[in-house]
C-alpha cells in the first residue's frame, strides 16, 4: 500500500506490535477471521450481535471510535482500532474500506506524529506520478462525469461575464488550481456573445510545483485556443509564490485601465487560517469589479483545536466525496482511484499535521460558505446570482446524473448558492463586489 | 405607449392596426416622428425597394398584442377580426365579413417603434406586419421562451419552437476524434486537445486570416465555431442513435475499441455483400444495425454504383484498403443522405473488419507519407466499395453519422475549399459547410475508387471515434481522403488528376441526389424547413 512509503522502522513495529486480541469486537469482516473477545475494554463500539454490521458503516464507527480514543490517548484501544482498520481497509474496496485505508493513514501519523513527513512523501510521489497528459485527463473525465468542479466554473463565469459586460480591457486574476479549465468556455462566450471581443489579460496564481508544470503546457494551448477563437489574449502564470499568503498586490500587474475579475477557486482555503483576512484585504486592495469564490462546504477550520470534531467533519465530508464519485465514475475507473489518492495529502494535512509547526504547503482547512461569507462581508458587498446564471447552472446540471442539485440561497442574509449532492451541501459559490 | 388613432367607422377596436391601416386616409400616430401617412418613402430594406409604400408605424402595443379581438360570449381570442366573425357565426351571432378595400391597395411598410432601432428608420422599415412583429419581440421585447436544455432564451415562440427541434441533437466533434454531445465538454477538452497545436500548424485561411487581420470579430467566432460543429444541426436522434451517442459521448478511448472488434470481419463481409433489403438486425450492440439501411441504399444508389464501379476491384479484403478512407466515404455518405433510416452508425465499424490493414487507422493519419502512399496504391475492391457505398449512403441522418461525417470533414477545410469551387453554389460559410457535406459526399463516392492507403500510423484500427489516440501527441486528422493536413499543399499531382476526373461523376451525383433524396423517405429537416440538400 502507498502507507508503506511514510513508515519507517519504528512505526512498523508499532503496527506489528499490535496483535490480534479482539478486545470485545465481534465483527464480520470480509473474510477476516475474528477471534472471540477476550476481554471487554472496548466497550459500546458494536452491539454482541454484530447486526449494525449490516448497514455497512463500519469504517465510519471504527474511525470514529479510534480518533475519540485517540483524544482520550487510550492506547491500547487506539492500537486495537488502528489494527483493525488495517485489516478491513483498502484502496481498492468499497467507500467504507476507502475510507477506512485513507483514514488511518492519517490517524497513523497522527498516533506517530508523523503528518508532516508523510505529507511531503505524498507530494513527492504524487509530482512524479502527474504528467500533464495524466492530469490533463483526470480533471477533464472528472468534470465530465460530475459537477464539482464544473458547478463553481459555470456560475463564476457567468458572473464575471456579466460583472464585465462592455468592458474593453478584462483582466481576470485566477487564483485556483482548475488548470485553466475554466476558461475556454469563458473564451467562447466572450468570442460569441459580445459585438466587440474584449482583450483578456488572464493572469494565473500557482503555488504548488505540480501545478506548476501542468501550466507549462496548458499556456500555449491556452493562448491558442484564445487565438482559435478570436479573442485578443495575454496569458501569465505566476509561480513563484510558496504560498497563497505571499501573494502581493504588485506582483500582479494590474493596471488602471483594467477591468478586473478575481476569480477564487478553492483559493481562499489554501490561505493559512490566520492570514485569511489579510488576503482578502489583498483581494480588495486590487480594485476589482467582481470576485467570485468557490469553496467546497466543509469545515475544518473552527474545530482544529479539537481533534475528535475536526475528525468527525472531515470523515462526513469526504464519505459524500467519496459515494460521489463512486457514483459518478465507473467502478473500474483509473481516474476516480487518482483523485481519492488526492484526498490524502489534504486529510492528512487537516489531521495530522500541526498547522503552526508545520509548513508543508498550502492549508486544507475548510470553512463553510456561511464562515467565508462573514470574513468576505469585510471587504465586499456580495450579490446574487442572475437569473440567467442560474438557468445556466441548472441546465449543467441536467448534464449529469441524477442526484445533484443547486439550493438558493434561503434567507435574506444566506449567500451564495450552493452544489447539493444527495441533498447535501457539498460546494458553495458566491459572488462579491466592492 | 401610443395608440395608433383611427377613425374608421369599423366597429373594431381602435388598436387594430389592420383595420385602420385599410384605409389609406387614416392618419396613424406613432410616438415618435415617423406620422404622416401616405408618405413617399425613398428605398426600404435591400430587397424591398418600394418608394411609394406606405409606412405604418404601430405602436409598441399593437405590435405585442396578440389576440385583441375577443368573443364577447366565450372570451376566446383572435388575432384577426375576420377569425372573430367566423367564430361568432358558430354562437349565432350577427357577423360581418369585412370586404378587402377594392380601392387600390398600397404596399405597406412597417417601421420599428423603438428609437434606437435601425428599422426605426423609414428607409429600413420592413415590409410584413408579422415580420415587424417578430422583430419587435425580438428585439426589444423580453424573452418569456427558455430552452430547457441549453437555457437558450426566446422572444418569439416560433424560433423557441425552431430552437427546441434541434437543441440536443448537436454533437461536436474534435479533430482528435471524440464525438461529445455537451458544448461545454467539447469546447475545454478541445483548448486542451493536442489536436489543437496541430490546428495553428495548418492553413486555416478563413479563421487564421480573420484572427491575424482587422477583420470583423464576429466573423471569427463563426468560424472558429463552425471548425468546432463540424456536425450541422440533425434530427431528432433515432433510436439506434440513442443508443450509440452515450457511447459516443463517452470519450474515454478504450470504451470504443471494444465494440468495434465485436464485429467479425467475415459477418460483416456477408452482410454488406449481400444487396439486399435486411432488416436492421443488430447482431452486436454496434453491429450491422446499419447493413439493413445499407442495403435499402443499394436499390437506389445505383449512381454511385456506376461511379465507383470504374475503378474498383472486387476484393473486399485487400489489405490495402484503409478502413478510414471508407469509413469517412461512409461517414460522407451518410451524412449526405440524411434519410431518417434508423442508422446504426457503429456499422461503420464494419470497415476495419473488412479491411484488415495493416492495423492503422488512416482516419487518423496526418503525415502526407500516409497520403503519398494513399495514392500510390490503387488497388480496389469493386463490388464491395460499391455494396459499402450503397450501404454507406443509407447511413445519415443521425448525430453520430453526422459526427462521423465531421470526423471525416472538419480537418480537411482545404479540401473542402476545394470542393466549394467545385460546387454549384456556395452561399456564405455556414452555408458553405452545408454545401461542403453534399459535395464531399460525392467526392468520397467517387473517392473510393482511389487506392485507399495502404498502411498508416499505427494506432487502433477501429474506426470509432475517442481513439485511444484522443490524448496522443499524433495528432488524428481526420481526412477523408486520407490527404494530411494542409490537404491542399500536399496534394500530390494524382489528387488533381482525381478531382477533374471525378467532375463529371460529381454532376451526376449532384443531381441524383436529389432524386434519391425524394426517392426515399426524407430525412426530417423540419427543424428548419429547408429542402434537404441545404442542410
Amino acid at each position: 500500500m502507498d502507507r508503506t512509503n511514510s513508515v519507517s522502522s519504528k512505526e512498523a513495529a508499532f503496527l506489528h506490535v499490535t496483535n490480534p486480541q479482539n478486545n470485545g469486537i465481534h465483527l464480520e469482516m470480509q473474510g477476516t477471521n475474528c477471534r472471540q473477545p477476550q476481554n471487554s475494554n472496548i466497550t459500546g463500539l458494536r452491539s454482541p450481535d454484530s447486526g449494525e454490521n449490516s448497514d455497512g458503516k463500519w469504517a465510519s464507527r471504527l474511525l470514529i471510535e479510534c480518533a475519540t480514543a485517540m483524544s482520550e490517548k487510550d492506547s491500547t484501544k487506539i492500537h486495537h482500532l488502528l489494527w483493525m482498520l488495517n485489516e478491513l481497509a483498502s484502496p481498492y474496496g468499497d467507500c467504507d474500506q476507502k475510507l477506512a485505508f485513507y483514514f488511518l493513514q492519517a490517524l497513523f501519523c497522527k498516533a506517530t506524529d508523523s503528518g508532516q513527513r508523510s505529507y511531503k512523501t505524498l507530494i513527492s510521489v504524487a509530482e512524479k506520478s502527474h504528467s500533464f497528459d495524466s492530469v490533463r485527463k483526470l480533471i477533464l473525465k472528472f468534470q465530465e462525469v460530475s459537477p464539482w468542479t464544473t458547478f463553481g466554473h459555470v456560475a463564476s463565469n457567468g458572473a464575471i461575464l456579466e460583472a464585465l459586460e462592455g468592458e474593453k480591457k478584462l483582466h481576470i486574476i485566477d487564483i485556483s488550481n482548475t488548470l485553466c479549465t475554466q476558461w475556454p468556455t469563458l473564451l467562447e462566450a466572450l468570442a460569441t456573445r459580445n459585438d466587440e471581443t474584449p482583450h483578456l489579460k488572464l493572469t494565473v496564481v500557482v503555488t504548488t510545483s505540480i501545478v506548476e508544470s501542468v501550466m507549462k503546457e496548458v499556456t500555449p494551448r491556452m493562448e491558442k485556443f484564445a487565438r482559435l477563437m478570436g479573442v485578443p489574449f495575454e496569458f501569465r502564470v505566476m509561480n513563484g509564490l510558496n504560498f497563497l499568503g505571499e501573494l502581493t498586490k504588485d506582483s500582479l500587474g494590474v493596471q488602471e485601465d483594467e477591468a478586473i475579475a478575481v476569480n477564487c477557486i478553492g483559493a481562499l482555503k489554501r490561505v493559512d487560517v490566520e492570514e485569511r483576512r489579510a488576503f482578502i484585504q489583498m483581494i480588495q486592495s486590487l480594485r476589482p469589479k467582481v470576485v467570485t469564490v468557490v469553496e467546497e462546504e466543509a469545515d475544518f477550520s473552527s474545530s482544529r483545536n479539537d481533534f475528535v470534531k475536526c475528525f468527525e467533519e472531515c470523515l462526513r465530508f469526504y464519505t459524500i466525496y467519496f459515494d460521489m464519485l463512486e457514483e459518478s465514475f465507473a467502478p473500474t475507473s483509473n481516474e476516480r482511484l487518482m483523485l481519492e489518492r488526492e484526498c490524502s495529502r489534504s486529510i492528512v494535512s487537516v489531521l495530522a499535521c500541526d498547522d503552526e509547526v508545520d509548513c508543508a504547503g498550502d492549508s486544507e482547512r475548510r470553512e463553510r460558505g456561511s464562515q467565508w461569507s462573514v470574513k468576505l462581508r469585510e471587504a465586499f458587498v456580495p450579490v446574487g446570482y442572475s437569473d440567467d446564471v442560474v438557468d445556466d447552472v441548472n441546465a449543467l446540471l441536467k448534464r449529469y446524473r441524477t442526484g445533484w442539485s443547486l439550493v438558493l440561497p434561503a434567507g435574506a442574509d444566506d449567500v451564495g448558492i450552493y452544489l447539493t449532492w444527495k441533498e447535501e451541501p457539498v460546494v458553495w459559490a458566491s459572488v462579491w463586489k466592492p | 405607449m401610443v395608440e395608433i388613432q383611427s377613425s374608421s367607422p369599423s366597429g373594431v377596436s381602435p388598436e387594430s392596426a389592420e383595420a385602420t391601416v385599410s384605409t389609406s386616409e387614416h392618419q396613424i400616430a406613432a410616438d415618435e416622428p415617423v406620422t404622416t401617412v401616405p408618405i413617399k418613402k425613398q428605398r426600404n430594406l435591400p430587397g424591398m425597394p418600394d418608394p411609394d409604400a406606405e409606412v405604418i408605424a404601430l405602436s409598441p402595443r399593437t405590435l405585442l398584442a396578440t389576440n385583441r379581438f375577443v368573443c364577447e360570449i366565450c372570451n376566446k381570442g383572435f388575432q384577426r377580426d375576420q377569425n372573430l366573425q367566423l367564430h361568432r357565426r358558430g354562437h349565432n351571432l350577427p357577423w360581418k365579413l369585412r370586404q378587402r378595400t377594392s380601392k387600390e391597395v398600397r404596399k405597406r411598410v412597417y417601421i420599428c417603434p423603438e428609437p434606437t432601432c435601425v428599422h426605426h428608420d423609414h428607409s429600413r422599415a420592413l415590409g410584413d406586419l408579422t415580420g415587424i412583429k417578430k422583430h419587435f419581440c425580438r428585439k426589444h421585447g423580453e424573452k418569456n421562451y427558455k430552452c430547457e436544455r441549453c437555457t437558450k432564451k426566446y422572444a418569439v415562440q416560433s424560433d423557441w419552437k425552431a430552437h427546441m427541434k434541434t437543441c440536443g441533437t448537436k454533437e461536436y466533434r474534435c479533430d482528435c476524434g471524440t464525438l461529445f454531445s455537451r458544448k461545454d465538454s467539447f469546447i475545454t477538452h478541445r483548448a486542451f486537445c493536442d489536436a489543437l497545436a496541430q490546428e495553428s500548424a495548418r492553413s486555416l485561411p478563413t479563421v487564421i486570416t480573420i484572427s491575424e487581420g482587422d477583420l470583423k470579430v464576429e466573423n471569427v467566432p463563426a468560424a472558429a465555431v463552425k471548425l468546432l460543429e463540424p456536425s450541422p444541426p440533425l434530427p431528432p436522434l433515432t433510436p439506434s442513435t440513442g443508443v450509440l451517442s452515450p457511447v459516443l459521448s463517452i470519450q474515454s478511448p478504450a470504451e470504443l475499441p471494444e465494440n468495434k472488434t465485436m464485429q467479425p470481419g467475415s459477418a460483416a463481409l456477408s452482410t454488406l455483400v449481400t444487396n439486399t433489403k435486411t432488416t436492421a438486425a443488430t447482431t452486436a450492440a454496434f453491429g450491422s444495425g446499419g447493413s439493413g439501411s445499407l442495403g435499402n441504399a443499394a436499390t437506389t444508389n445505383g449512381l454511385f454504383a456506376g461511379i465507383l464501379t470504374g475503378s474498383t476491384s472486387s476484393e473486399l479484403s485487400q489489405s490495402s484498403i484503409q478502413p478510414t478512407p471508407y469509413s469517412d466515404l461512409l461517414c460522407a455518405m451518410s451524412g449526405s443522405k440524411r434519410t431518417g433510416n434508423p442508422i446504426d452508425p457503429m456499422s461503420l465499424s464494419l470497415s476495419p473488419a473488412l479491411y484488415p490493414s495493416n492495423g492503422a487507422s488512416a482516419l487518423f493519419s496526418s503525415t502526407s507519407q500516409d497520403h503519398q502512399r494513399y495514392y500510390a496504391s490503387n488497388s480496389q475492391p469493386a463490388l464491395s466499395a460499391t455494396a459499402l457505398l450503397q450501404k454507406a449512403a443509407q447511413i445519415g441522418a443521425t448525430s453520430s453519422k453526422s459526427s462521423l461525417l465531421g470526423l471525416a470533414m472538419s480537418s480537411s477545410y482545404d479540401l473542402l475549399d476545394n470542393a466549394s469551387t467545385m460546387a454549384s453554389s456556395t452561399t456564405g460559410r455556414p452555408m458553405l459547410w452545408n454545401h461542403q457535406v453534399k459535395l464531399e459526399h460525392n467526392l468520397l463516392a467517387s473517392g473510393l475508387g482511389l487506392g485507399l492507403p495502404s498502411s498508416s500510423t499505427p494506432g487502433s484500427n477501429d474506426l470509432m471515434l475517442g481513439q485511444s489516440t484522443l490524448f496522443d501527441n499524433n495528432p488524428t486528422t481526420l481526412d477523408f481522403l486520407g490527404l494530411g493536413m494542409g490537404g491542399s499543399e500536399v496534394v500530390p499531382s494524382g489528387y488533381s488528376a482525381f478531382l477533374t476526373s471525378i467532375g463529371g461523376g460529381l454532376d451526376m451525383s449532384t443531381s441524383s441526389f436529389g432524386g434519391v433524396n425524394t426517392a426515399r423517405e426524407t430525412w426530417d429537416d423540419s427543424s428548419d424547413g429547408k429542402p434537404s440538400l441545404l442542410r
